[in-house]
C-alpha cells in the first residue's frame, strides 16, 4: 500500500503546531508534504478565493490550502474552539474548518480542541491517528514522543530569547501572532529590516504559556482570548528590559483591534502598530520602522 | 447620598422593557439615552479603534451622550465573539476621555458571573433584592416575548398596510402600554388587546406576494439605524420580510436552535461557528428550500463570524439558485448606494418571479 | 409627428443623455461633464439635445438613472426612475441580446450583472470604498500629470506593469507614490494601475461570480484600452466594448420610458425653471433626520430624507 501523504498549510495553525504534526507523523511513519514559504502566488491565490474581509492571515492560510489541495490525500486542518474557560480562540479558529470544507473538495484531515466540552488536543491527534488505521496505542505513544520532542525544542528557544533581553542593544519587543510574525510576506520583512537597523528582537510569543497567561491580567482582566493573552502577557515581564514595543497585526484582526488599542492606552513605553494590508512594498513600512527605531535610539542614549 | 442614574445602549424598541426592568428592581434614576442620530455615530466612530466593529462604535457614542447628559452607571451586555470584550476597552476609552462612571458589564470573559454582578447592583442600591429582581425579570422575558411575536407579524405584513403607518402607529401604542404593566396577568392582558387591534388593522396582501428572508450580525439587524432602516425600504416595495433574530431568539431559542440548524445543514456545516454564523447557515438552507424569492444578508463592517460564515452562505445559494445580496454597513455607509442596490435586488427578483 | 423617448444616466463624474425612436435607434445623443452639479449639467444636457433634435420629433417619454436619479426624475417630471443596474442590463441587451456578463466601471460605483436567458439573474456592486473606479484612475493620472484619455494608450506600450496594492484608495495612492518616487517608469506605472483595476474589481465585485461570456464592458473607464487588455489577460475571454457602451444606462432607461409611455409629451423647457435644493436637519422629533427639500420656482415640490413621515 502507498503511503498516506498528508498536507499541511504553512500557515496559521502551522506556527503552533507545525513541530508536533510533523514528528508525529515521522513517527507514524507517514509521508508529509508542507507548503512552501509563503509567496506571491500563494497570497494572490487566497486573496482570490477568500472573502474579501477576511484578515489577510486568512486568506494566506486559503492560498497555502489551494497549493496543497491536489498534491496530497489529507489536508490538516484542526478545528479550535477554546482552550478552556476564559480560553477562546478567535472565531476564524472556530471556521477555519467548515470554510474550507465547503471551499475543497480534498478530504480533510481534523480534530476538535474544545477543552470545555472535553476534547482535548491528545485526544484529537489520537482520533487522527486512528483515523489513519493505526491503533490507539500507536497513536498514543506517537503523540507523546512529539510532544516531549517539541518541548525540548520550544524550551531551548524561551531560553534563547529571554536571554536576548541582557544585549546592550536597542531592545524591541515584536508583538502579534506567530502566523503574523514568521509569516514570509507578513512579518518576515518587518524582521530582517529591523534585523539590518542592528535592533534586538524579542519576541512575544516565545515565553513559557502559563506565565504569560496570568501576567496579562495585569493589562487586561477579561481578556479570553487564549492566543491574545500570550501575545500581551509577554508585556509585563520585559517592560523594564525593552526600549520599545511593535505591534504587528493583519487586517481587520478582529481580537488585535481591540486587545491592542487597550494596551496601547495603558503602557508607558514607546510603540508603533503596524497593521499589513495586502501590501506589495515595504517601503511605506521602511519609514515608520527607522523613525521609531531613531526614536527610540534617542531615549535610550538619553537615559544613559 | 444622591440617587445614581443608570443608562445603557439602544438596539431598536428594547429599551422599553430594559427600562421596565431596571426602574422595577433598582432605586435608581434610569435614564433613556437619546435616540441614535448620526452625531451618535460621528462621536463614536471618532474615539474607537479603526477597524472594530460598528455595534462598539455606536454604543460607545451611545454612552458617551448619556454620560454628557449626567449617567453615572453604564450597562453592556456580551455575546460569542468580540461583543465579549468591548467593555473593558470601551470603559477604558471612557475613563480616558475623563468620565467617572460605574461600567457594568452582564457578559464577563464570555461567561455572565451573576454573583460579579449582584455585588455591582448592591453597590449601586444597597437595597437590592434578589427575588424581586427574578419576579421582574421574568415579567420582562415575557413582554419581549410578546414584543417579538407583534413584530414578527408586523414583518410579515407592513408592507401591505393600506393606511400607511398603522402598524407602527398600533405597535407604538401597546409597547407605551407594556412599560405601564403592573404584573403577568395585566401584561397578558395588554398583549391580547393589542395584538388583536394590530391583526384586525386592512391590509390588502397578494396570495403569492415576494418573500425576502434577511439574516445576519444580530445588532446590525435589529437596530434599525445600524441597517438604514432596510426592512422599511423592503416593506415599501411590498415585500414580505422575514427575520429570525430577535432579543428572544438570542435568550431563549438560540441554545437549542443552534443544534438544530447543524444537524439541518450538516452537508455544509459540522461546528458552530462564532456568534450567529452557524445558525444563518442553516436559515439559508432553510429559506432556499422553502419558497423565498431571496435572501439578504446583512453585518457590521469586520463582524468576523459572518464574514466565516459568507462564503458557505454564498455556496448554498449557489446550488439552489437563490439570488443573495450581502450587504457590509459602516458608519459612513452611504443610503443612496443601498437604496440603489436594493432596488435592484428587488427589480431582480420580480423579474425572476415574472418568468 | 413621430415620437421618441429620452433617457438620462446622471453620475456622479459625467452625465449622458439619449433620445431615441420606437424601435429604439438612437436620434441624438450627447455626453458632457456633471462637475459636481446635476441639476445645472442637465439644464445644458436637454439644452444640447434639444437645439439640434429634428423637428418632426416629439418626446413621449423621459426616464433618469444613475446617482442623481430621483432629484433629475423630479426635475424632469420623468415617467420612470430606475436604478442603473436595471437600466444597463436593458440597455446592453438591447444591443446584445445574448450578453451573460456586463461589467461596468463608472466615476464612484462600479459593478458586475450577470444576465441568464435575457433578466438579470445576479448582480453585485462595490462594497467598501472607491478603489479601483473612475474617479480614482482620473485623480491618479492627474497625480502623474498625464491626461487621462491618453492614459489607456500610454499603458499598452508597457511590457512590466509594476504592482501595486489597490485593495483600498489610501493604500494604493501611497503606495503608486513610492513606486513613482523610486523611479519606476510612467507606462509601467499607468500600466500596472489599470492591472490594478481589474484584480480589485475582479477581487471585490466580481467574488464568487461566474463570469462566462459573452462579456460586455461598459461605463467610463472601457474606454481605456489599458483596462480591457487586462480583462482580457485575466478572464482569457473576448471582451465586447460598444462604440456606446458610455450610453448604455441612458438607452436602457430610455427603452424603459418607451414601455412606460402614459400619453403625456414633454417640450422640455426645463432650462428657464428654477430649482433649488436645501438640507436642512430636522428637529420635530429626536431623529434628527437630515432633510432635503427641493423647490421648484420657489415652491416646496419634495422633501427627502424623514425617517417618521413627518415630511
Amino acid at each position: 500500500m502507498d503511503k498516506v501523504k498528508i498536507g499541511i498549510p504553512r500557515s496559521i495553525h502551522y506556527y503552533y503546531y507545525g513541530d508536533l504534526w510533523i514528528s508525529f507523523f515521522k513517527y507514524l511513519n507517514c509521508d508529509v508534504i508542507i507548503s512552501p514559504k509563503t509567496n506571491r502566488d500563494i497570497m494572490n491565490c487566497g486573496i482570490r478565493l477568500a472573502t474579501d474581509e477576511m484578515c489577510l492571515s486568512m486568506k494566506n492560510l486559503l492560498g497555502h490550502i489551494d497549493y496543497l489541495q491536489d498534491k496530497c490525500d489529507y489536508i490538516l486542518i484542526p478545528r479550535i474552539d477554546n482552550y478552556g474557560i476564559s480560553n477562546q480562540t478567535c472565531t476564524n479558529f472556530l471556521a477555519i474548518y467548515d470554510i474550507v470544507h465547503n471551499l475543497f473538495s480534498t478530504p480533510i484531515l481534523s480534530y476538535n480542541i474544545d477543552v470545555v466540552h472535553h476534547q482535548t488536543e491528545k485526544q484529537g491527534m489520537i482520533q487522527i491517528g486512528e483515523q489513519l488505521g493505526f491503533s490507539k496505542k500507536q497513536s498514543k505513544i506517537a503523540y507523546l514522543e512529539a510532544c516531549n520532542c517539541v518541548w525540548k525544542n520550544k524550551k531551548l528557544a524561551i531560553e534563547k530569547n529571554i536571554q536576548k533581553l541582557k544585549s546592550i542593544k536597542s531592545k524591541v519587543l515584536l508583538v502579534g501572532h506567530p502566523y503574523n510574525l514568521y509569516d514570509e510576506m507578513i512579518g518576515n520583512p518587518i524582521i530582517s529590516f529591523l534585523k539590518k537597523m542592528d535592533v534586538e528582537i524579542i519576541y512575544s510569543n516565545l515565553f513559557y504559556s502559563e506565565m504569560t497567561n496570568q501576567a496579562s491580567k495585569q493589562l487586561s482582566n477579561e481578556l479570553y482570548w487564549k492566543f491574545n493573552k500570550e501575545n500581551i502577557g509577554s508585556i509585563p515581564f520585559v517592560q523594564n528590559q525593552i526600549d520599545g514595543i511593535i505591534f504587528l497585526s493583519t487586517f481587520p484582526c478582529g481580537p488585535d483591534s481591540l486587545v491592542n488599542e487597550l494596551v496601547m492606552r495603558k503602557i508607558k513605553l514607546p510603540y508603533l502598530n503596524l497593521i499589513l494590508d495586502d501590501m506589495d512594498g515595504m517601503v511605506g513600512f521602511e519609514t515608520r520602522l527607522e523613525s521609531f527605531i531613531d526614536i527610540i535610539q534617542e531615549r535610550k542614549r538619553k537615559h544613559v | 447620598m444622591s440617587k445614581h442614574t443608570i443608562s445603557f445602549p439602544h438596539m431598536g424598541n428594547y429599551s422599553i422593557p430594559v427600562y421596565y426592568l431596571l426602574t422595577h428592581i433598582l432605586n435608581v434614576n434610569v435614564m433613556i439615552a437619546p435616540k441614535i442620530t448620526s452625531k451618535t455615530i460621528e462621536l463614536g466612530t471618532k474615539y474607537s479603534p479603526e477597524f472594530v466593529c460598528t455595534p462598539f462604535k455606536y454604543t460607545l457614542g451611545t454612552f458617551i451622550e448619556a454620560l454628557e447628559l449626567k449617567a453615572d452607571v453604564l450597562i453592556q451586555a456580551g455575546g460569542g465573539c468580540r461583543y465579549g470584550y468591548y467593555s473593558e476597552l470601551q470603559s477604558q476609552i471612557l475613563e480616558d476621555l475623563g468620565y467617572q462612571f460605574t461600567y457594568i458589564n452582564l457578559v464577563s470573559k464570555g461567561k455572565t458571573d451573576i454573583k460579579k454582578i449582584y455585588h455591582e447592583l448592591k453597590k449601586i442600591d444597597p437595597n437590592f433584592r434578589v427575588l424581586k429582581a427574578l419576579y421582574y425579570l421574568l415579567i420582562t422575558s415575557k413582554m419581549v416575548k410578546y414584543m417579538d411575536k407583534v413584530d414578527n407579524y408586523i414583518r410579515e405584513n407592513i408592507g401591505f398596510e393600506e393606511v400607511p403607518g398603522s402598524f407602527e402607529h398600533e405597535n407604538q401604542k401597546m409597547l407605551t402600554d407594556f412599560s405601564k404593566a403592573k404584573g403577568f396577568f395585566s401584561l397578558y392582558h395588554m398583549y391580547h388587546k393589542h395584538f388583536k387591534k394590530i391583526k384586525r388593522l386592512p391590509i390588502h396582501k397578494p396570495e403569492h406576494c415576494l418573500k425576502i428572508g434577511v439574516i445576519g450580525e444580530l445588532y446590525t439587524l435589529m437596530e434599525p439605524f445600524a441597517n438604514y432602516h432596510l426592512e422599511m425600504t423592503l416593506a415599501h416595495y411590498g415585500i414580505e420580510v422575514k427575520r429570525y433574530t430577535n432579543a428572544h431568539y438570542l435568550l431563549f431559542e438560540k441554545k437549542k436552535e443552534v443544534k438544530k440548524y447543524l444537524k439541518y445543514a450538516k452537508e455544509y456545516i459540522q461546528y458552530r461557528m462564532g456568534a450567529d454564523a452557524a445558525d444563518n447557515i442553516g436559515r439559508t438552507k432553510y429559506l432556499c428550500t422553502h419558497g423565498y424569492d431571496g435572501i439578504i444578508h446583512i453585518k457590521s463592517s469586520f463582524c468576523t463570524p459572518e464574514i466565516g460564515a459568507m462564503p458557505i452562505i454564498q455556496k448554498i445559494c449557489n446550488q439552489y439558485d437563490m439570488p443573495v445580496i450581502f450587504f457590509s454597513f459602516d458608519a459612513n455607509t452611504s443610503q443612496v448606494g443601498i437604496e440603489t442596490r436594493l432596488e435592484a435586488f428587488y427589480d431582480m427578483i420580480e423579474m425572476r418571479r415574472k418568468k | 409627428m413621430k415620437p421618441c423617448y429620452l433617457g438620462i444616466d446622471i453620475g456622479s463624474i459625467s452625465t449622458k443623455g439619449v433620445i431615441i425612436d420606437q424601435d429604439h435607434k438612437i436620434i441624438r445623443s450627447l455626453y458632457l461633464w456633471t462637475e459636481g452639479n446635476p441639476i445645472d449639467a442637465v439644464k445644458r444636457l436637454l439644452k444640447g439635445l434639444k437645439s439640434d433634435l429634428p423637428k418632426c420629433y416629439e418626446i413621449k417619454g423621459i426616464g433618469t438613472t444613475g446617482s442623481a436619479r430621483k432629484l433629475i426624475g423630479l426635475m424632469v417630471d420623468a415617467n420612470i426612475v430606475k436604478n442603473e443596474i436595471t437600466a444597463h442590463a436593458i440597455g446592453t441587451l438591447s444591443y446584445y441580446p445574448d450578453v451573460h456578463t456586463i461589467l461596468e466601471i463608472g466615476g464612484q460605483d462600479s459593478k458586475i450583472i450577470l444576465i441568464d436567458h435575457g433578466i438579470i439573474a445576479d448582480y453585485s456592486m462595490n462594497t467598501l470604498c472607491a478603489a479601483g473606479t473612475g474617479s480614482f484612475l482620473s485623480s491618479q493620472a492627474k497625480r502623474l500629470g498625464i491626461p487621462i484619455e491618453e492614459f489607456g494608450e500610454l499603458a499598452l506600450q508597457s511590457k512590466n506593469p509594476v504592482k501595486i496594492a489597490a485593495r483600498c484608495t489610501v493604500f494604493a495612492e501611497s503606495d503608486l507614490i513610492h513606486k513613482a518616487q523610486l523611479g519606476y517608469e510612467k507606462k509601467d506605472i499607468v500600466a500596472g494601475l489599470c492591472k490594478s483595476i481589474v484584480l480589485n474589481y475582479l477581487n471585490n465585485v466580481g467574488k464568487g461570480k461566474q463570469l462566462k461570456g459573452p462579456i460586455v464592458f461598459q461605463g467610463g473607464v472601457s474606454k481605456n484600452k489599458g483596462v480591457v487588455k487586462y480583462f482580457e489577460e485575466v478572464l482569457g475571454e473576448k471582451i465586447i466594448v460598444d462604440e456606446n457602451s458610455h450610453l448604455m444606462g441612458a438607452i436602457g432607461i430610455a427603452i424603459l420610458a418607451h414601455n412606460n409611455e402614459n400619453g403625456k409629451t414633454y417640450p422640455l423647457n426645463i432650462q428657464d425653471i428654477s430649482f433649488q435644493t436645501k438640507g436642512q436637519e430636522c428637529s420635530k422629533c429626536s431623529n434628527h433626520c437630515e432633510l432635503l427639500k427641493i423647490y421648484r420656482n420657489d415652491e416646496l415640490i419634495d422633501s427627502w430624507g424623514s425617517k417618521c413621515g413627518k415630511y
